[in-house]
């Protein structure tokens, strides 16, 4: 038989062995008995020696050939194992994929907060600061220099909560309007907002909470204007209804605004057309504001002759009402995870 | 204040279109909360009743034949005061009664009817207007087959307006009728009534002796002839509120709607004398009211005496010995005004509220109240035959001259941000019949005294700026350059929601008012410096609460007793004490946190609430924190520890006491309380930046046996402690008590990282430094190393 026809049966025989093999201790016995030092390959370099050179040229040829083919053709199989080995260990790792996974959940903020923070950032976005003040208010800041003198209908006792005869818990966050003022000695111009709680003696049931958020502002300066207080109330009803509103002024009345005015926003519901929810009016009241009565700046350390301005209050669960169409203002306080989760 | 659009008729032309009226009135005056007619009927006209005859088979209902001109119908009534030769309201079929109930022809135990013989009711008037139980029986003067409502003037529509306390003009139909007049820029004509006097002469004398009575007037009646007013007065009463009662009664209920002056009547022949002194009660004085109740009287309670005896009390309420009746023959009509205040104050007390109370309290056109006399003398001489005595008797101390408020165009367009020029003013001031006078654009405003709430330029701004319309204000900005923000302590409470909420907590808001019992709960004891309410609406809302986790705690029982067991909680609330308010944050945790549904996890313990409150700290920034172990009552004996900062006590952790979770239902709850303002003044202000080391790091790990009440922050306090400028940070990285250890004793594996900002570390040298610190550890706590 002709070298050529050995290498050829010897590879016939690599490849059948190959075939069978399914094990790497396997492969290493094949490639010993195919590539070693005792392989046929081996023998036939060894019977070489007594060819002629240029027979030696031809077949050494052959037989490198043949040792890279052997060497080719075991990594492969090399290969092939390696991967169902691979393979036959993550068979081992099947999951039901179709099971959640563990219920890792960021916290959120109380729906009042979200509201008041969103109104926070709208007004500093516009140069108002924030400021706040103490809950427990003295007669004189939470009423007197409010233009609610002793014996203004607005005070009846029966209406506000007292610790003392001269301290009660605020009514309205208008007591730091009035300190901030006094603050900023009758001087630089005041453009802040106030939010917080305030406190009024009423029964709880649907619409009424003993204790519920309010957001106040206030901008006095030499030239602030009522159309300023109309423009500025405008970009607040778009930035919590939606673009595209229209708000309405009508005539009020507030003892430390003149003139004084409900707002109104057009109906998110039927677009000023006329709806249940916003009882065939087409309008929804968000709030009331004015222009700051003289007294309330006089009292506060502000010269009339020199400066105005304008202050708004908005109650923040009627607006949390309004936008989600919550029905009850209890809800807030009762904080169900359920309700409160659903405020995103 | 409910307004009859009839009657409002009389002094202005209202002829617009309702759905306008309500808009246009809400937009430039006050609120209309609704317009709408007095009755929803139709097609009911005036009947005769020829016969009326009991029916065959059935007691209590009559078969009547009702001529209604146009011929005569049958029609079954079950009504008991039904009889022949009546005139009645009558519903044939396709007619419309009041809630949309349409008649239709019927037979009743066989019995045919063809409509409906009606009451006051089934139109649409709520008995307490007519007291009436059975069918109303008209006057025999109505027309046969004509309108029943024109006959009975119900054919009127109801505007109900919400005032807002300033407007007392327009609880009047005089002051609704010059609004509507300035809206929609037409005339208003009000008469003054003229009253033709008898032969007799009035023979009081009034005076004061209080300044809270400001006016008195006085008129004395004869001859009255007490009966029903007409149909169109009572009507009108009806939309406006008020139940008819007689005519005397009704005219003068129908002059104060009609000009918001209250009146009262005295029966003069029960008057003691004929004098009026008016006076502040006397220190005990008690005075029997009009509903025959004993009141008690203080002495800033105005009454109306005969000289000696008081006979009404001022405003508020008349009294029962001079209280007109049917028998009565002549009265003492009183118009007149009292001290807003003072006529609060006693009405409130007493809850004696009424519509001239509201009146009073609200402040009246001191021009209306002589007014308002002569009008009610000649409604009496018109509908009660009366005769009015000559010569009314009366002071009066009012200001009844206009004032006058001076106030420049620059002025109005300064403040309201508008261009108006000198004609639209004039034009909004010749609307409001305020009279004027101009010089280079500013003006000097006579206002009437019926407009007491204007009192000053900004008022009159108001009047101007509503009549022209807010629609027509600019929507600008202020132009005022301010750099807006949020102050760093704002932005530091913003830090910590934002903390928390990443660290899984849910924000809650609860009530700041809680009751007692569950402020002393936390604390375990009384405090003293608590901030009680003087009025109170219930004890559970009493007093301010000590702490955020007492709310905490009920949000945390609520979910428990809905099985929801695994909720984390925080509120940024206050701490109320009567020196201080202190803004505070309270965390509360109970069940598992981040629960994974379907695999095997670990309850919350102590440790979870530590890690959150040293990832709220690390984002925060606030270094050298210690945990001081502590006993409180109401916590856990060994799981509870001050919360320091810098050596300030800032808070506490711990874990509720098995006694105390029981009460509000609970099992295993950890709290946390922090003084957000202590927070904010300790926490380290500024980054202090290192660069990042370049040479790597060397980590040794040690472990040792030791006593267990031994606290690892003392093991590694101690290794810290060592002079070794390389050693980074030492931690506890296990803990193991059991098997292979004796009971006492615990075992500490603790990690030392190395580091050099310099040079990269020799091994020698740190293996040198593990022998020192194990010898440290076993010299100082007996420890043994393993
Ligand atoms: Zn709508």
């Amino acid at each position: 038989m002709s070298t050529q026809a050995q290498i050829n049966a010897l590879e016939k025989a690599l490849e059948k062995e190959l075939n069978m093999c399914q094990k790497f201790a396997e492969l290493n016995d094949i490639k010993a008995q195919y590539l070693g030092k005792k392989s046929q390959l081996t023998d036939l370099m060894k019977a070489m020696k007594d060819s002629t050179p240029e027979e030696k040229r031809e077949l050494g040829q052959y037989i490198n050939q043949a040792k890279s083919t052997f060497n080719a053709m075991i990594e492969a199989k090399k290969t092939a194992l390696e991967a169902a080995s691979v393979r036959a260990k993550l068979n081992q790792e099947t999951l039901d994929l179709s099971l959640p996974g563990p219920d890792y959940t960021l916290g959120q903020s109380h729906v009042l907060t979200q509201i008041i923070e969103s109104i926070e950032d709208l007004f500093v976005g516009m140069g108002y600061v924030i400021k706040e003040g103490p809950e427990l208010e003295s007669d004189a800041y939470n009423f007197e220099k409010l233009n609610l003198p002793k014996d203004h209908p607005a005070r009846d006792m029966q209406d506000s909560f007292y610790i003392s005869k001269h301290t009660l818990l605020r009514t309205h966050t208008s007591p730091v309007q009035v300190r901030t003022m006094l603050e900023y000695g009758g001087k630089k111009p005041v453009k802040i907002i106030c939010p917080g709680k305030v406190y009024r003696r009423d029964d709880d049931d649907a619409t009424h909470s003993h204790q519920f958020m309010q957001i106040e502002g206030l901008v006095v300066d030499k030239n602030t204007t009522m159309s300023d207080l109309k423009g500025t109330l405008r970009i607040v009803a778009e930035h919590l209804f939606g673009a595209q509103r229209e708000i309405r002024l009508r005539p009020s009345y507030f003892p430390f605004t003149e003139p004084s005015v409900e707002v109104d926003v057009t109906c998110a519901q039927c677009h000023g057309a006329g709806c249940p929810m916003c009882k065939h009016t087409g309008y929804i009241e968000i709030l009331g504001a004015g222009m700051v009565h003289d007294a309330v700046l006089e009292a506060s350390g502000y010269d009339p002759k020199i400066y105005q301005g304008f202050a708004f209050g908005i109650g923040v669960e009627r607006l949390a009402m309004l936008k989600y169409g919550i029905e009850d203002i209890r809800n807030f306080y009762i904080n169900d995870l359920r309700f409160l989760k659903q405020f995103k | 204040m409910k307004v009859s659009i009839n009657w409002l008729k009389e002094y202005v032309d209202v002829s617009i279109d309702m759905g306008t009226l309500k808009t246009q009135f809400t937009e430039h005056s006050q609120e209309v909360d609704s317009i709408h007619p007095l009755v929803q009927v139709r097609d009911i006209i005036v009947g005769h009743v020829l016969t009326c005859e009991p029916h065959p088979d059935a007691d209590k209902l009559s078969v009547c034949s009702v001529d209604i001109k146009l011929n005569t119908v049958q029609i079954v009534c079950g009504a008991d005061n039904v009889a022949a030769s009546q005139k009645v309201i009558v519903a044939l079929p396709g007619a419309v009664l009041d809630k949309g109930l349409v008649i239709e022809p019927t037979t009743i135990r066989g019995v045919e009817s063809n409509g409906m013989i009606c009451s006051l009711t089934e139109l649409g008037i709520a008995q307490k207007y007519h007291g009436e139980t059975g069918i109303h029986v008209l006057n025999d003067d109505a027309v046969i087959g004509s309108s029943a409502l024109e006959t009975l003037a119900l054919d009127d529509v109801v505007m109900t307006l919400d005032l807002t306390p300033n407007r007392a003009d327009l609880l009047s139909m005089h002051g609704v009728a010059y609004d509507v007049g300035a809206i929609f820029n037409k005339p208003v004509s009000i008469e003054t009534p003229s009253v033709t006097y008898g032969e007799l002469k009035n023979p009081m004398t009034i005076k004061t002796q209080t300044d809270a009575c400001m006016s008195y007037y006085g008129a004395v009646i004869d001859d009255l002839v007490i009966k029903e007013s007409p149909s169109w007065m009572k009507t009108r009463l009806i939309a406006a509120g008020i139940r008819p009662i007689n005519n005397v009664v009704d005219i003068t209920n129908y002059v104060l709607i009609e000009t918001g002056q209250p009146l009262h009547a005295f029966d003069f022949d029960a008057l003691n004398s004929e004098t009026i002194v008016v006076r502040n009660a006397v220190k005990d004085e008690t005075f029997v009211t009009l509903d025959d109740k004993k009141r008690h009287l203080e002495p800033q309670d105005i009454v109306i005496t005969d000289g000696q005896k008081a006979v009404a009390l001022g405003g508020v309420m008349g009294g029962a010995a001079t209280e007109v009746t049917r028998e009565t023959k002549s009265i003492l009509l009183e118009s007149a005004t009292f001290n807003p205040i003072t006529i609060r104050k006693t009405s409130s007390r007493l809850d004696l509220r009424s519509e001239s109370s509201l009146r009073f309290e609200r402040g009246i056109d001191p021009k209306k109240t002589q007014f308002a006399l002569m009008r009610a003398c000649a409604l009496l001489v018109e509908h009660a035959s009366a005769t009015v005595r000559q010569n009314t008797a009366f002071f009066d101390y009012n200001d009844l001259k206009d004032k006058v408020l001076r106030l420049s165009l620059v002025k109005i367009n300064h403040v309201l941000g508008t261009n108006l020029d000198v004609s639209m003013v004039q034009s909004v001031l010749n609307r409001l019949q305020f009279d004027f006078e101009m010089t280079q654009e500013v003006f000097n405003i006579k206002v009437p005294t019926r407009r007491q709430d204007i009192q000053t330029y900004q008022d009159l701004i108001e009047e101007i700026a509503r009549l022209i319309g807010y629609s027509q204000l600019p929507e600008t900005l202020p132009l005022n350059r301010t750099v807006g923000g949020l102050s760093p302590y704002q932005a530091f409470k913003r830090s910590i929601r934002r903390a928390l909420i990443g660290l899984s907590l849910n924000e809650v808001i609860n009530y700041a008012l809680v009751d007692l019992d569950r402020n002393n709960d936390l604390t375990g004891k009384p405090t003293n410096n608590m901030v009680f309410l003087a009025n109170p609406l219930s004890e559970q809302h009493q007093v301010l609460t000590l702490s955020p986790l007492n709310g905490l705690m009920d949000v945390l029982s609520y979910h428990r007793a809905r099985k929801m067991n695994d909720v984390q909680l925080f509120e940024i609330g206050k701490r109320y004490t009567t020196h201080k308010e202190t803004e505070t944050l309270g965390i509360a945790l109970m069940g598992h946190y981040q629960p994974q549904a379907w695999k095997a996890h670990q309850p919350i313990d102590f440790y979870t609430l530590k890690g959150i409150i040293q990832a709220l700290f690390e984002s925060l920034n606030i270094q050298e924190v210690t945990y001081d172990k502590t006993e409180l009552d109401a916590y856990h004996p060994h799981q509870t520890a001050w919360i320091k900062v810098q050596s300030h006590k800032v808070g506490h952790i711990a874990k509720l006491h098995p006694t105390t979770a029981r009460r509000y239902d609970l099992e295993d709850v950890y709290v946390c309380e922090l003084n957000i303002e202590k927070l904010f003044k300790y926490k380290t202000p500024k980054v202090d930046y290192q660069p990042v080391q370049r040479y790597p790091q060397m980590i040794r790990d040690v472990a040792i046996a030791l006593k267990e009440d031994i606290a690892s922050k003392q093991v590694i306090d101690a290794i810290q402690d060592l002079p070794f400028t390389a050693l980074k940070e030492a931690f506890v990285f296990d803990v193991y008590q059991g098997e292979h250890l004796d009971e006492d004793k615990k075992s500490l594996a603790i990690r030392l990282v190395f580091e050099d900002s310099t040079q990269t570390l020799e091994a020698d040298m740190i293996d040198q430094h593990m022998r020192v610190v194990a010898d440290t550890l076993v010299n100082i706590f007996d420890a043994e190393l393993r």
